[in-house]
């Protein structure tokens, strides 16, 4: 569950707030849109609800987040990893650059976690298949098309297993096809519990899979 | 590493004695083209030595100065070279990783090893973006060069706006998480490799003491 309570944030160095006061509260199994024209705060919106600002970039943040009850301040960056999921509108940035394989570049979460070798292998499998890209698994990460990467990197993201997803335009470099496998997978991953806030210009993909769409 | 660090501690034989066995090691591996790039890549140094030590009386160390740092240098840089030609860069890290390097000391030399590759495939990104604005890269020496100026910028202010972007995708991939990592392959140690893993420790170590008396000695 996110909750956002009047949060307004600035960048470091900025005097402008990228993002107004916002007031927002996601519940456990709900997926709730963000539209809105660039530069209208989708993507501050979205790591400000993860936690990531100003947890990891620093800037200044008034009102409060809350992560499953927790504020998000006061939260280590790998207790919000497994709390909350990013994944960004650049997913290239989003790869390691570490790995041979698609397969070890989303099992790096749960590796991270230091988790049984048994459970990460299960975990990856898993986060995989939800994304139907368990074909991928042998190839090179850095061999991937725009699309595919996304699909990999919001595998890597669901190996965490977290209980909130945020995701910044996770269709913008798929072809239709494989828009509707990750509306589906939003739809089974809402199914089991897990909250999703998701920014995208496409409306059909909105109206598709949020119970509600906020306008910025 | 043991090579390298011979060669600049003694030169002279012992350096052209770890080329030549560097030399041999890359053929074997069939790297020797990667290896002789290497050397040339070293020309324009072993040049500016040569102007230096033999020609200019301010250098005054002549013919045979020149050389011997030359091929100070070769015995440090071959080695190194065949090295990461013959050694994939996640196998470097996963093995520094299984013999206790922490995550972040193998992430920075991870990160470091794949800066090259990533700021080439950024440049080729921001040369077609300004392409397509109409700047001219090509033609003679001064437009190019005119037209180096707008890539600059560009690509050191990606650069850096993507060290934030990395830095978060880093976190909520959990890197920062306490505790040992779990590693997924135990990269293969035969006992062969361990034998000559000691083996050439060893003679690191005989070889830089014997290299300290013989400085102490003179």
């Amino acid at each position: 569950m996110i909750v956002l309570d009047e949060a307004a944030y600035r960048y470091p160095g900025s005097s402008a707030w990228a993002l107004p006061p916002t007031s927002l509260e996601l519940r456990p199994g709900e997926v709730v849109g963000v539209s809105g024209a660039n530069e209208r705060g989708k993507t501050t919106l979205c790591i400000v609800a993860a936690g990531l600002a100003p947890v990891t970039i620093g800037g200044e943040l008034r009102g409060r987040v809350l992560i499953d009850g927790r504020r998000t301040v006061e939260l280590a960056g790998h207790e919000l990893a497994q709390r909350c999921g990013v994944l960004f509108d650049n997913p290239s940035v989003q790869l390691t650059g570490l790995h041979r394989t698609v397969y070890e570049e989303v099992a790096f979460g749960p590796c991270n976690l230091g988790l049984p070798a048994g459970e990460v292998h299960q975990r990856t499998r898993s986060a995989l298949d939800l994304v139907a890209a368990e074909h991928l698994a042998g190839r090179h990460p850095g061999h991937l098309s725009g699309g595919e990467t996304q699909l990999v990197v919001l595998a890597g993201l669901l190996a965490l297993r977290p209980a909130n997803l945020v995701l910044d335009e996770p269709t913008s470099r798929l072809d239709p096809e494989r828009s509707l496998l990750v509306a589906d997978a939003i739809a089974r991953l809402a199914g089991t519990g897990v909250s999703v806030l998701l920014a995208e210009h496409d409306e059909e993909l909105l109206a598709r899979v949020c119970r509600r769409v906020i306008e910025l | 590493m043991t090579g390298a660090a011979l060669s600049l501690a003694w030169g002279g034989w012992v350096a052209v004695g770890v080329a030549l066995l560097t030399a041999l090691a890359a053929l074997r591996a069939g790297r020797i083209r990667r290896l002789a790039v290497a050397a040339l890549a070293l020309a324009p140094v072993a040049a500016s030595s040569l102007l230096i030590n033999a020609l200019l009386p301010a250098g005054g160390g002549g013919l045979t100065t020149a050389v011997a740092a030359l091929l100070r240098l070769l015995g440090a840089t071959l080695p190194l070279t065949l090295l990461f030609a013959t050694t994939e860069a996640p196998d470097l890290l996963s093995d520094l990783e299984a013999r206790g390097a922490g995550r972040r000391a193998v992430f920075v030399l991870g990160a470091a090893l794949a800066a090259v590759p990533r700021a080439q495939a950024r440049a080729v990104d921001v040369i077609e973006a300004q392409r397509a604005r109409g700047l001219d890269t090509e033609g003679s020496w001064r437009r190019r060069l005119h037209g180096m100026l707008p890539l600059i910028t560009p690509l050191i202010i990606g650069s850096l706006a993507e060290v934030e972007d990395r830095t978060m995708a880093l976190e909520v991939r959990a890197f920062g998480a306490p505790g040992r990592r779990t590693l997924l392959h135990q990269p293969p140690d035969s006992r062969g490799q361990q034998v000559a893993r000691w083996a050439t420790a060893a003679l690191l170590v005989l070889g830089l003491a014997a290299r300290a008396v013989a400085v102490a000695i003179r």
